[in-house]
C-alpha cells in the first residue's frame, strides 16, 4: 500500500517526445538517514527538513542529470519511491525544495494502513512493493529510458534488476512469480505485479534501463554485485556515480565538475576522487579513456586529479603515460553491455545471504 | 596523512591477506596507501570485502620476488619487482613509508639502493620485535632488537648507532619516554665479549641521549631489563631465530602431550582462557613489523607469515613512524654525537 503525490509539471513529454526517468530511493541514497538504531528510527519522523542531510554531490548530480538531458532536447522526469511512511512526507518535500530539487512524483509506503490492518509482513517487505511501484510508474508515466538510483541496504539491487529485465521482456509470467515467491513476497503483490508486467509486456519489450546506480553505503563488497552484471553500477560515492553517467552520455562535464567540487568542498582531496575514478577502471565499470578524458575535463574546470605519481613524473610523462594507457584500452575488450542475469542462482545467493 | 607503498606480492600469504589488511586499515583510519602487484589479482581480491578505494590506489607491476628468491639475482632479474616499485616509489616521494611482509634481504637490499642512509649513519639496521616480560610501569610487551641481520659483523661506532637508533624509534613509537638499551653480550659486566664489545660499551655509556643499562645476557633479552637490545647482525638473528624457534618448540611439544594425555588435554582445555590471552598479548600480528632504521625513508618489514591483522598494523606502525618524524628523530640524536 502506497501514498503516490504527482507533480504535473508545464511541458510534460509529448507523445514521440525523448525523454528521460531518473527514478531515485530516498533514504541512503538521496539521504543520509540513520536507522541503524531503534533510537534513530524512532527520531526520524520528528526530524526538520533543515535537520535532515542529503549525501554528498547528489543534490548537484540530479542538477547536471537534468540540466544535460535538457541541452540534448530530452524531457528530464524525476521520481522518487521510497519505503518511509507518508507521514514524513512534508519534510521531505521541504528538504527537496531546500535542494533545489525539481521532481515529477514522489510514491510512500503507507505503513499505518499496513499496521490498522494487521498487515504485518506487507511493513517489511521491500521487494513486491517496490517493483509493484516501478511498473505502475511505468505504465502509468512516460516511455524512456530510465535511469535507477537505489542503495546496499535492502534489496534495490535485485528490485531495479527485476524491473529493468520484465521492461525488457527477459522476465515475466510464471518465471517471475516464482522468483519473487522466493524473495519471499506474498501472494497479492505477486498477482498485482504480474497484471502490470503483463500491461505492459503488450507495449512490447524496451531495453529502456540504461544503468543501475548502488550507493555503497554499507561498503558491501562490490564483488557480491558481479551476477548483476555491468549494467548495475556499484558507486562508493557520487563522483563514482557520476563518472559513468559521463561515460554513458547522460551527464556532461559541466556537471560532473559540479560533482567533483561538491564533493571537494566537503572535505574530498583530489587524490581520493583520483583514487574513487581509478577504483572504477580497476572494477571495469568506466574505460580508461573516459577516465582520462574526465580526468582533463576536470583539470580545465581547475580541478586538479593527478595522482602522486603523476605529480612527480611531470607533464611529458603523464601525456606518455596516458598515451600508454589509452592503447591498453583499446587492446582491452569492452565489457559486454548487457548480459543475461541467472536470476534463478542470483536469487537463491540472495535469499541466503540478504541483510535487509 | 601519510601514504604507505605496500607490497602487495611480498609474503607467505600475499597477495591475499596483503590485500586484506590494507582494506583494514583503509576502513579503520584516515592512512592512504598504495598496494604495487598484480593490479588484477588485488582487485578481484579488494571486490570480495569491504574497504574505502578512495583511500587505495594500485600500482601493477607484473613480477614479484619469492621468499626463498636470492635476493640478489631475484632483483638483477625483476627490475619491475613489486618490492622493487615500491622502494623506487619511497624514495621518489610518491609514498612515506614502505611495507613489506616480503623476502627480507630483498627488501634490506632495495632499501640500500633506493634509499638514501642518513647523513652520519655509517650502516642500517634490521630491527625486529618480540614478546618479553615487562618488568616496570609503562613498558611495552614487545621489545626491539636491532639488528638482526642487515649487517653480519659491525664495528663499536656502528652498534652505538644501533643504540641511537633503536631508542629513537622505541621513544616515538612504543611512546616510552627514556627506553632502555642494552648491548647483547656473554656476560654483564662491561670488560665481556672482545674489543668490538667493550668499545662499544664505553661508547653507548658516554651517550647522552640513551638510556644505557649495560651489557645484557641472552637470559635478560626475553625480560624488561633493556626495551632495545642491541647487537651484531649475526648475533641478533642467531637469537630472533632461537626465541622463534623456541616458542613453536613448546607449541609443538604441548600439543604432542595434549595428543599423548587426556589429563593433559584437560588441563590445557581448564588454561585455554589464559593461554589465549598469553597468546594474544604476545602475537606478532599486534606489532606488526619492525624497522631498517638509518635511512632517510622508513621501511617496515612485516613477518613472513603475516595475517591480515599483522599487515594493518605494519601498515599503522609505518603512518605512525611518519607522522612522528622517526627519521628526523634518528637525524638529530646522530648528529648530536658528531
Amino acid at each position: 500500500m502506497s501514498s503516490r503525490e504527482s507533480r504535473p509539471r508545464a511541458g510534460g513529454a509529448g507523445e514521440g517526445e525523448p525523454s528521460i526517468v531518473f527514478r531515485w530511493d530516498l533514504d541512503k541514497t538521496y539521504l543520509r538517514t540513520e536507522f541503524e538504531s531503534l533510537r534513530k528510527l524512532v527520531l526520524i519522523p520528528f526530524e526538520a527538513a533543515t535537520e535532515k542531510v542529503h549525501l554528498p554531490g547528489v543534490p548537484q548530480l540530479m542538477g547536471g542529470l537534468r540540466r544535460a538531458a535538457l541541452a540534448r532536447g530530452d524531457r528530464p522526469f524525476v521520481f522518487f519511491l521510497s519505503a518511509s511512511p507518508p507521514q514524513i512526507g512534508a519534510e521531505i518535500r521541504k528538504k527537496l525544495a531546500l535542494d533545489g530539487i525539481e521532481y515529477d512524483g514522489i510514491v510512500f509506503k503507507d505503513q499505518l494502513r499496513n499496521l490498522v490492518r494487521g498487515r504485518f509482513r506487507s511493513m517489511r517487505e521491500q521487494v513486491g512493493y517496490k517493483l509493484g511501484e516501478l511498473l505502475r510508474g511505468r505504465r502509468d508515466g512516460p516511455r524512456a529510458r530510465e535511469v535507477l538510483f537505489g542503495d546496499d541496504w535492502e534489496s534495490d539491487p535485485v528490485i531495479y534488476s527485476l524491473y529493468a529485465d520484465v521492461l525488457a521482456g527477459r522476465l515475466g509470467g510464471d518465471r517471475l512469480g516464482s522468483l519473487l515467491d522466493r524473495l519471499g513476497v506474498e501472494r497479492d503483490a505477486i498477482r498485482r505485479v504480474d497484471g502490470i508486467a503483463r500491461e505492459l509486456a503488450g507495449d512490447g519489450p524496451a531495453d529502456d534501463v540504461v544503468r543501475i546506480y548502488i550507493n555503497l553505503e554499507r561498503r558491501t563488497p562490490p564483488g557480491r554485485f558481479k551476477p548483476f552484471g555491468p549494467r548495475l553500477v556499484p558507486a562508493f560515492n557520487y563522483f563514482q556515480t557520476a563518472l559513468s553517467l559521463y561515460e554513458v552520455g547522460v551527464l556532461d562535464a559541466v556537471g560532473l565538475g559540479e560533482v567533483a567540487r561538491a564533493l571537494h568542498e566537503r572535505g574530498w582531496s583530489g587524490e581520493r576522487l583520483r583514487n574513487s575514478l581509478d577504483d572504477l577502471v580497476r572494477r571495469r565499470h568506466l574505460s580508461p579513456g573516459t577516465a582520462d578524458r574526465a580526468i582533463l575535463v576536470l583539470h580545465r574546470d581547475g580541478q586538479d586529479l593527478q595522482s602522486a605519481s603523476e605529480r612527480t613524473l611531470g607533464a611529458r610523462a603523464v601525456s606518455a603515460m596516458l598515451r600508454l594507457r589509452r592503447r591498453m584500452a583499446r587492446s582491452q575488450p569492452a565489457p559486454p553491455e548487457t548480459e543475461p542475469v541467472d536470476w534463478e542462482a542470483l536469487v537463491d545467493h540472495w535469499v541466503a545471504h540478504r541483510s535487509g | 596523512m601519510p601514504r604507505i607503498a605496500v607490497d602487495a606480492m611480498g609474503g607467505d600469504f600475499a597477495p591475499d591477506e596483503v590485500v586484506k589488511g590494507v582494506a583494514k586499515v583503509s576502513l579503520e583510519s584516515g592512512i592512504e596507501v598504495v598496494l604495487v602487484g598484480d593490479s588484477a589479482r588485488i582487485q578481484a581480491l579488494l571486490d570480495e570485502g569491504p574497504y574505502d578505494p578512495e583511500l587505495i590506489s594500485v600500482r601493477h607491476c607484473a613480477s614479484a620476488i619469492g621468499m626463498a628468491d636470492d635476493p640478489h639475482e631475484a632483483l638483477r632479474g625483476k627490475r619491475d619487482a613489486s618490492i622493487a616499485v615500491a622502494a623506487r616509489m619511497v624514495a621518489d616521494g610518491e609514498a612515506d613509508a614502505l611495507v613489506t611482509a616480503g623476502n627480507t634481504g630483498a627488501a634490506v637490499l632495495c632499501a640500500a639502493r633506493n634509499f638514501k642512509l642518513i647523513r652520519g649513519v655509517r650502516r642500517a639496521a634490521l630491527a625486529s620485535v618480540y614478546p618479553r616480560e615487562t618488568e616496570l610501569p609503562g613498558q611495552d610487551v614487545f621489545g626491539l632488537l636491532l639488528d638482526v641481520g642487515a649487517t653480519i659483523r659491525c664495528e663499536a661506532a656502528e652498534l652505538a648507532q644501533f643504540a641511537i637508533m633503536g631508542s629513537a624509534y622505541a621513544r616515538r613509537v612504543s611512546r616510552q619516554p627514556s627506553p632502555r638499551v642494552g648491548l647483547l653480550n656473554m656476560g654483564r659486566e662491561e670488560g665481556k665479549g672482545g674489543d668490538v664489545l667493550v668499545e662499544a660499551h664505553r661508547m653507548m655509556r658516554a651517550l647522552p641521549s640513551i638510556h644505557f643499562v649495560g651489557n645484557v645476557e641472552g637470559s635478560d633479552v626475553a625480560t624488561g631489563r633493556a626495551d632495545v637490545v642491541v647487537a651484531e647482525g649475526l648475533l641478533g638473528n642467531v637469537v630472533l631465530k632461537l626465541l622463534e624457534g623456541i616458542g613453536e618448540a613448546a607449541s609443538h611439544l604441548a600439543s604432542q602431550a595434549a595428543h599423548d594425555s587426556w589429563r593433559v588435554r584437560l588441563g590445557m582445555a581448564m588454561l585455554a582462557p589464559g593461554i589465549e590471552k598469553v597468546r594474544d598479548m604476545t602475537d606478532f600480528g599486534t606489532y606488526g613489523g619492525a624497522p631498517i632504521l638509518g635511512f632517510e625513508h622508513l621501511c617496515i618489514k612485516a613477518h613472513g607469515r603475516s595475517s591480515a591483522r599483522a599487515i594493518a598494523n605494519a601498515v599503522k606502525v609505518a603512518a605512525k613512524a611518519v607522522r612522528d618524524r622517526v627519521a628526523d628523530e634518528i637525524a638529530e640524536a646522530v648528529a648530536g654525537i658528531r
